[in-house]
């Protein structure tokens, strides 16, 4: 049964919100709406060039359009989850729950991340991914003590 | 006894912002309310299993946001959907005068046309009631919906709302599959429904 990572775009819909962006596009006046739909199309597609592309829309929009920045961070999230960049996708959840804690829907948007990982025998790299940082943070730090003496 | 579900029904929530749909769906799927629910960004998902009329069923429901900015994103969500739920707020009159745009709306998107309708009138622990009962049952009547009252602050109503809603779909021939082929469920020759039967209160 699909799920929000499995559900994909109807290409209609993709094809629809595809030409208003570039209608706009060839104009030079692109509003952020018609970027963020394309881009919601985008990151459901089954195909990893479109959700590749429509993260990149996601991110620019994140960095120009301040009002729709939880908007931005929740598709980032689903966009890099479905490529399977969990440690990222699960970067951008943390950002968000940093913002909001304790949503609901962005809370359970991790744990059908963690159950994907797990799924797919990821969890254990991802622990050890996170040592690794904890690791390096150590060793950054320790140098820069030793480095102030 | 584990039991072994017949089907998965794919249902729908949609009404303007701030009406409760989380709300009554965090209700009914955990059993919890987050009074600082706050808005729900394109949509949201959940499943939860329910038995009605000792049949077991798989629901997987979508939660639609309901503001503006995410109207042309969400009708792409109401295809195949066998139940919908529309929700308003009893004491805002002003969702409740919204619910014809929604009922279009789902006849323009949704792609099966015996699609069960559930309207639900949200938040009546509030004191300023804005829209009545019998006002809001005589609409549903009209539109041949079925019609609940509820609360997902507490609780009330809540549970039925899901359960009525899954009985009339399991009652409403060709418009879901068993897993099984040799479980069928209510009549077999189904007379033709009444308007009486497309209709019902509860609270």
């Amino acid at each position: 049964m699909a799920d929000v990572l499995t559900e994909t775009v109807l290409p209609e819909d993709l094809k629809k919100f595809e030409q208003i962006y570039h209608g706009q596009l060839y104009k030079n006046d692109v509003t952020p709406k018609a970027q963020f739909d394309y881009a919601f199309c985008l990151v459901r597609s089954k195909y990893p060039a479109d959700i590749q592309k429509g993260i990149a829309l996601l991110e620019d929009l994140y960095r120009t359009n301040e009002e729709g920045q939880r908007d931005y961070l929740y598709y980032l999230a689903i966009g890099t989850a479905r490529l399977k960049e969990y440690s990222k996708a699960l970067g951008y959840v943390r950002s968000f729950l940093s913002i909001e804690p304790g949503n609901q829907q962005v809370m359970s948007l991790e744990q059908t991340i963690k159950k994907k990982m797990e799924k797919e025998g990821l969890m254990g790299m991802a622990v050890a991914g996170g040592v690794l940082v904890a690791v390096g943070a150590i060793v950054g730090v320790g140098m820069a003590i030793s480095k102030s003496k | 006894m584990a039991e072994d579900v017949i089907t998965t029904l794919k249902i729908l929530i949609i009404g303007e912002s701030g009406v409760g749909k989380s709300s009554l769906l965090l209700r009914f799927t955990e059993d919890n309310f987050d009074p600082e629910q706050t808005l729900t960004i394109g949509v949201d998902f959940k499943t939860k299993k329910l038995t009605v009329d000792g049949n077991a069923v798989k629901l997987a429901i979508w939660d639609t946001a309901g503001q503006e900015r995410f109207r042309t994103l969400t009708p792409s969500y109401y295809r195949d959907a066998q139940g919908a739920i529309l929700v308003f707020d009893i004491s805002s009159y002003s969702t409740f005068a919204k619910l014809e745009t929604w009922l279009n709306e789902l006849d323009t998107y949704s792609t099966k046309k015996n699609i069960v309708k559930m309207i639900v009138g949200n938040k009546i622990d509030m004191e300023n009631r804005e829209v009545t009962r019998e006002q809001a049952m005589a609409f549903a009547r009209r539109h041949q919906t079925l019609y609940i009252e509820a609360s997902a602050k507490t609780k009330h109503g809540v549970q039925a709302a899901f359960e009525e809603l899954v009985h009339k779909i399991i009652q409403t021939p060709g418009l879901w599959e068993s897993y099984n082929d040799n479980i069928h469920v209510g009549n077999k020759d189904h007379a033709p429904q009444s308007g009486c039967a497309s209709y019902c209160s509860l609270t």
